[in-house]
């Protein structure tokens, strides 16, 4: 208990949330459009083997898991260092062990660990069909089919998050997030019909 | 014993006085605290704060406060002993203050 605590203070303190919120729906987003990319560019290539989807897909989610994280970290640690700094020069006393510093500190690793794990979360829930697939579950055609809905289900419901916290409309900050989606499908679609 | 306790503090804004009041007021032998903002700069910002309880250890509102990141500019008020004792007005600090 003393702990939740002690994380909800550095995460009030430090002001992390609408960072860690942007970060979140910035790679969640980048996560499920990397994953569409690599399925629908499967289907085109007429891929019959599930194994060749998954394997480029997870090597993608950690490709994106990593980069996220330690660009985050290293972003927000020198941000924030350097508001330490600024800060340390109006009180003329150290802050690196108070309250302060602690929650800076803390904050980096929360950003990081927020846009490490999102794109990676939305990027696993889309290949999801392919890990049943190869248990012959069902079909792979199928399992394209339902991964492209998967990732255009959360493009969208990225949008409708979007419209919640900006008090707007949801629907359409959730249909323009889609489009997004659908724009890949249509122009990978054409190419295949055009081959 | 000191039992009242006024002190001229500097802070970052965050945290804020809210915080700051809580984490004060939970010290053993402090019974209510009183944070009042009077100037406010760019990052940081001048508080007094006054404590009232009926062991107040001044060490450790210092190490609290450090830790939250204030610094003490000054101690303006001590009350200590058995009763608090106000302060008592002269007609020097009358002439003193005209």
């Amino acid at each position: 208990m003393r702990f939740l605590e002690k994380i909800r203070s550095y995460i009030k303190i430090s002001g992390v949330t609408p960072i860690s919120r942007r970060y979140f729906i910035m790679n969640a987003f980048d996560g499920a459009t990397t994953i569409l990319g690599i399925v629908i560019g499967a289907y085109v290539a007429e891929v019959t083997n599930e194994f060749w989807i998954m394997w480029p897909g997870l090597g993608a989610t950690l490709a994106m898991s990593l980069s996220g994280f330690v660009g985050a970290y290293m972003t927000e640690e020198a941000e924030r260092a350097r508001r330490l700094d600024s800060l340390e020069k109006s009180m003329l006393i150290e802050l690196k062990n108070s309250v302060v510093g602690k929650a800076g500190r803390f904050a980096s690793m929360w950003a990081a660990i927020i846009d490490g794990l999102s794109p990676a979360l939305a990027a696993i829930v889309c290949l999801t069909p392919f890990f049943l697939s190869s248990r012959s579950l069902f079909s792979i055609t199928l399992a394209v089919q339902l991964s492209i809905i998967i990732a255009l289900t959360i493009m969208f419901m990225l949008g409708v998050f979007l419209g919640k916290i900006s008090k707007r409309n949801m629907l359409l900050h959730g249909v323009k997030m889609l489009v997004v989606g659908l724009i890949i499908t249509l122009v990978f679609l054409t190419l295949k019909i055009s081959q | 014993m000191i039992r009242r306790l006024v002190l001229d503090v500097l802070k970052p804004h965050k945290p804020s006085v809210i915080e700051l009041s809580l984490v004060l007021s939970d010290l053993e032998g402090i019974e209510g605290v009183n944070i009042i903002i009077y100037e406010i700069d760019q990052e940081v910002e001048n508080a007094k704060v006054t404590i009232a309880g009926n062991a107040i250890d001044f060490e450790n509102i210092k190490k609290k406060l450090e830790e939250m990141g204030a610094t003490i500019h000054s101690v303006d008020e001590v009350a200590a002993g058995k009763r608090v004792v106000e302060e008592v007005k002269t007609p020097q600090d009358r002439s003193a203050r005209m």
